[in-house]
C-alpha cells in the first residue's frame, strides 16, 4: 500500500478541497488517463485495488503510471469510545483530489483494452471519472 | 513533410479584437462574451491585450501544423505575422482559458516544440513481446519560421527488445539545429513484468498487520542547540 516514507507531523486536519486541479490536470506519460469529475478523498487501499484491476487485465501488455499520491493521515478513534481524550490513532492514508485531476495512465495498449481496463479501475474508487486519451489516437 | 507556413490562405487568418488589460474579472466577462482573451507580443513591439474566436484557434491548433501555425492577424486593420506560443486549457471541460501569442520576424530563427511522429510497428513488439514506451514527445528545434516541420518523425520498425532512438538519430534537414539534449531517449521498446497474483496467506497477513507509521522527522534545531548548550557551559 501506498505510504509516505516520513512525514513532519503525524496528524493533519481536515482541509478544505475547494478549487479545480490546474496541475496534474493533463496527459503526462502514456497515451490514456483516468481524469476525476469530483472534488474527494481516495484511500491507499482504493489506488491500489485500482491499479491491480488495471495491471490484471492488461496482463503483460501495457504500462501504467500513478499519477496520485495518498499522503494525508486520516485518524481513527477505537470502537466504543468516549468522546474526548485527544485525536485518534492515524488509521489509514488518503490523496486528496479536486476535480480535473488525472489518477492513472496507460500506454502501450489499445483504445478498447484501455477504455476496459479504465473502467475497471473507475469502479474501485468512489468518485465519478472520465477516460481521456491524446489528440493523436483514434 | 509540411512546413508550418503551407496552409491556405483564409485558414491563415485570425481576426482580434482589442480588449482593456484588466482583473480576472475582466477575463471571465470576455469568456463570457463567446471570446477567448488572449494577449500578443514581440518582435520589439508593445504588449497588446485581445479577444480571440476560440473557434478559430482550436482550428489552427488542431491543424497538421499544430501549434507551430503561422498565421496573419489583423489587429486595427493592421495584419502581422504570429503563432501560438502558450495556451491554457480548462482542466475539466477542456476549453481554451487564455492564449500567448508572439509576432514572427519570418527573416529572423526561432526556438519551437515539434512533435515527434512515431512511424512503423517495432520488431520488439510483434516478435518479442515488448511495449513501445513513447518517452520524448516533442523535440525543441532553432530554425527560421519558414522551415518549421509539421512534425519530425522516427522510424520505429527496426526497434528490437531494449534499444531506442535518441535525440540525434531523428532525421532532419540542415535547416534545423536540434535544441534538446541529443542523447536524450525519444523511444524506446522495453518489457513490462507480469505481477505476480498475491497468494489469500499473504494478502490476509498484510491486511491484518495494517499500515506501518512512517518516520516522524524531529526538529534538527533543537538537536543542534541541545548540543550546543554543555559547550557554551564551558566557557
Amino acid at each position: 500500500m501506498l505510504m509516505p516514507k516520513k512525514v513532519k507531523y503525524r496528524k493533519q486536519q481536515r482541509g478544505r478541497m475547494t478549487g479545480k486541479a490546474w496541475r496534474g490536470s493533463q496527459l503526462a506519460f502514456g497515451d490514456f488517463g483516468l481524469k476525476v469529475l469530483e472534488p474527494g478523498w481516495i484511500t491507499d487501499r482504493q489506488i491500489e485495488a485500482s491499479r491491480v484491476a488495471m495491471t490484471r487485465f492488461v496482463k503483460r501488455g501495457g504500462k501504467i503510471w500513478i499519477r496520485l499520491f495518498p499522503d494525508k493521515p486520516v485518524t481513527k478513534k477505537p470502537a466504543e469510545t468516549r468522546m474526548g481524550k485527544g485525536k485518534g490513532a492515524p488509521d489509514h492514508w488518503v490523496a486528496v483530489v479536486r476535480p480535473g485531476k488525472i489518477l492513472f495512465e496507460m500506454e502501450g495498449v489499445s483504445l478498447q483494452d484501455a477504455q476496459e481496463a479504465m473502467r475497471l479501475a473507475s469502479h474501485k474508487l468512489p468518485l465519478r471519472t472520465t477516460m481521456v486519451k491524446r489528440e493523436t489516437i483514434h | 513533410m509540411a512546413t508550418a507556413t503551407e496552409t491556405k490562405t483564409e485558414a491563415n487568418l485570425l481576426e482580434a479584437q482589442p480588449r482593456t488589460p484588466g482583473t480576472k474579472n475582466d477575463a471571465r466577462r470576455t469568456r463570457r462574451d463567446g471570446k477567448v482573451p488572449a494577449v500578443v507580443y514581440g518582435a520589439g513591439k508593445d504588449t497588446v491585450a485581445i479577444a480571440l474566436d476560440p473557434r478559430q484557434v482550436s482550428r489552427i491548433l488542431h491543424s497538421a501544423t499544430g501549434h507551430n501555425t503561422i498565421f496573419d492577424l489583423s489587429l486595427n486593420g493592421e495584419r502581422t505575422k504570429a503563432m501560438i506560443v502558450d495556451w491554457q486549457y480548462e482542466p475539466i471541460k477542456g476549453s481554451l482559458l487564455h492564449i500567448d501569442l508572439k509576432r514572427i520576424a519570418m527573416d529572423r530563427k526561432l526556438t519551437v516544440k515539434v512533435p515527434i511522429v512515431i512511424k512503423g510497428d517495432a520488431t520488439g513488439v510483434k516478435q518479442q513481446g515488448g511495449i513501445l514506451e513513447h518517452i520524448l514527445r516533442e523535440v525543441e528545434i532553432e530554425c527560421l519560421p519558414a522551415d518549421i516541420p509539421s512534425a519530425i518523425e522516427a522510424d520505429v520498425s527496426q526497434l528490437v527488445l531494449g534499444k531506442g532512438i535518441r535525440v540525434a538519430d531523428l532525421p532532419h534537414s540542415d535547416k534545423l539545429r536540434f535544441i534538446t539534449d541529443a542523447n536524450q531517449t525519444v523511444v524506446h521498446v522495453t518489457i513490462v513484468k507480469e505481477e505476480a497474483a498475491a497468494t489469500p496467506e499473504a494478502a490476509a497477513a498484510e491486511a491484518a498487520s495494517g499500515p506501518a507509521e512512517p518516520e516522524v522527522i524531529k526538529k534538527g534545531k533543537q538537536e543542534a542547540e541541545e548540543g550546543e548548550e554543555p559547550a557554551e557551559k564551558k566557557k
